[in-house]
């Protein structure tokens, strides 16, 4: 069985007493330690997808399992939210010890895991300030190093470069392919960028307008391969993703 | 920098004590009545009456007034916080504290007066329960319109009821909660005011009116000037856990 199984999911939302049809008969299936990548129209149900994965939204039909066990029961599971979340009355280094006090890490270990982290993504000066003292790029990387922190097996990140300048996207996106290459992590993103998802997504899944379903699902050769950029068949890539998406909106 | 920020605020701080002392000695001068002495002599009584009774009655209501917030805030923070994580039950609460909320609750003190008796009971409930109201109601409200992504990114790391509470509720909710303290400290100090003026015999309350029934007009502006600084050093106090606890607002 594939790692990450998702079969005929279904979300509905009570909106104004009437049910309100989110998700529906969303198939999705990643193999352990590949990036797959969701893209589709605003508003089509993916920050949903990504909350019952994360056992945020519990009340879901159809049949969701990661490493066989349903996402209530896997605790390997990380997310980083569409707006990063970090607490404002949290400095960076409480931020990102939240989560192994949560856990009961020992104090010892908290603190090298910390340090190391915070090394990792080039934060450590920041470890003092309060997020508002933050400019966006940093604070997505303390969001990331909190959930690194943790040692997740499933990472699940929602835009999470989005509101970056193009730099600091790419450089983000630079550091996220580091990590998955030193870990045996499986990453699931969303990203409104076709470019991103190319350049990232092994498995691309393309998401119908509301209610979402996974409309197609690629198989990607040529992400992670920097020397790809800007090349023919990134670019051939790019447009048949595009064509979809012009499909649906 | 700093200093210089220091500075600046000891320069304001000063001209505005300047100006009150100034506005109250043109206003003596101007009403010239025994009953509203320009500051120097009022603060020379108010030295005077502390080495006397005064700082007996100041004792007391300092207690009154402390132990009545203190019962206040340990009992609304608490449901403001839960109403405001349970909208579900707020929704059969929320009715209730709407239509006592508006009831000048000072109406009760004769009540109270009887079921409780005259001693400090009576009065630390009055006033406990006026400011209940403020406190409550402002947590609920702030707890009900945290952001969701908080509570969100703390559930998805695995938090539990308790630590939602800990690291979300309380501390996004504790400037909302510091400032009801502050508004509810005003009126609390009003309200101590009254309870002192009836069937009591200390307080500060009682020793300002005490000193005006018998036209002892120093001694009952000293009551006055000790009645404003109580209020002043609380006031201080609140501000200094704002700052200390709330260091993130202005890092
Ligand atoms: N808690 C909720 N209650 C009711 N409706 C909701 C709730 N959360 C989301 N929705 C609705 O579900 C739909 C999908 O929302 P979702 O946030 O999953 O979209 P999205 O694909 O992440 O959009 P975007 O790209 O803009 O982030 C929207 O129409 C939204 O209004
Ligand atoms: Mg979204």
């Amino acid at each position: 069985m594939t790692y990450l199984d998702i079969q005929s999911l279904q979300v509905d939302f009570l909106q104004q007493n009437k049910s309100h049809n989110v998700l529906n008969d969303v198939n999705l299936q990643l193999p352990q330690g590949k990036i797959g990548v969701i893209i589709g129209p605003s508003g089509c149900g993916k920050s949903t997808l990504l909350n019952v994965l994360a056992n945020l939204n519990q009340e879901y039909r159809g049949r969701v399992s990661i490493n066989g066990q349903l996402p209530l029961e896997h605790i390997g599971t990380a997310l980083i939210l569409q707006d990063y979340g970090l607490l404002p009355w949290k400095n960076v280094w409480n931020n990102i010890q939240l989560g192994l006090e949560i856990r009961k890490i020992a104090k010892e270990e908290t603190k090298t895991r910390i340090e190391a982290i915070l090394k990792k993504m080039g934060i450590a000066d920041l470890k003092k300030r309060y997020p508002a003292q933050l400019s966006g790029g940093q604070k997505q990387r303390v969001a990331i190093a909190r959930s690194l922190v943790l040692e997740p097996e499933l990472l699940l990140m929602d835009e999470p470069f989005s509101s970056l300048d193009a730099l600091n996207r790419e450089e983000m996106q630079d550091i996220l392919m580091q990590i998955w290459q030193e870990t045996n992590l499986t990453i699931l993103l969303i990203t409104h960028s076709i470019e991103e998802a190319v350049f990232l997504g092994q498995k691309i899944f393309v998401m119908s307008a509301c209610p979402g379903t996974i409309i197609k699902t690629f198989d990607n050769q040529i992400a992670g391969d920097y020397s790809s950029r800007g090349k023919v068949e990134f670019l051939d890539m790019c447009n048949t993703l595009r064509s979809y998406l012009r499909k649906e909106s | 920098m700093q200093i210089s920020r220091i500075g600046w605020k000891t320069v304001q701080f000063s001209l505005a004590i300047i100006f009150i002392f100034l506005s109250w000695w043109v206003l003596a001068l101007l009403l010239d009545t025994p009953a509203f002495p320009p500051p120097l002599p009022a603060f020379a009584s108010f030295f005077h009456s502390l080495q006397g009774d005064l700082l007996l009655h100041l004792r007391i209501s300092l207690y009154r007034v402390l132990a009545s917030l203190i019962l206040a805030a340990t009992l609304a923070i608490p449901a403001g916080l839960f109403l405001g994580k349970n909208p579900r039950l707020d929704q059969y609460i929320a009715p209730v504290i709407y239509l006592t909320y508006p009831i000048p609750k000072v109406v009760f003190l004769p009540v109270l007066l009887i079921l409780l008796g005259i001693g400090d009971l009576s009065k630390v409930v009055l006033i406990a329960l006026i400011v209940f109201y403020q406190i409550l109601v402002t947590t609920r409200d702030a707890s009900r319109n945290l952001q969701t992504e908080y509570i969100l990114s703390i559930k998805s790391l695995g938090a539990n009821s308790k630590e939602l509470y800990q690291h979300v509720y309380l501390p996004g909710c504790l400037p909302a909660i510091l400032t009801s303290l502050r508004l509810g400290l005003g009126t609390a100090m009003a309200v101590l005011f009254l309870t002192e003026t009836y069937a009591t015999s200390t307080g500060i309350g009682y020793f300002i009116m005490y000193s005006w029934s018998s036209l002892a007009y120093d001694k009952m502006f000293a009551g006055i000037i000790a009645m404003g600084l109580m209020g002043f050093f609380l006031y201080i106090l609140i501000d200094g856990c704002e700052r200390y606890f709330c260091s993130w607002l202005n890092p």
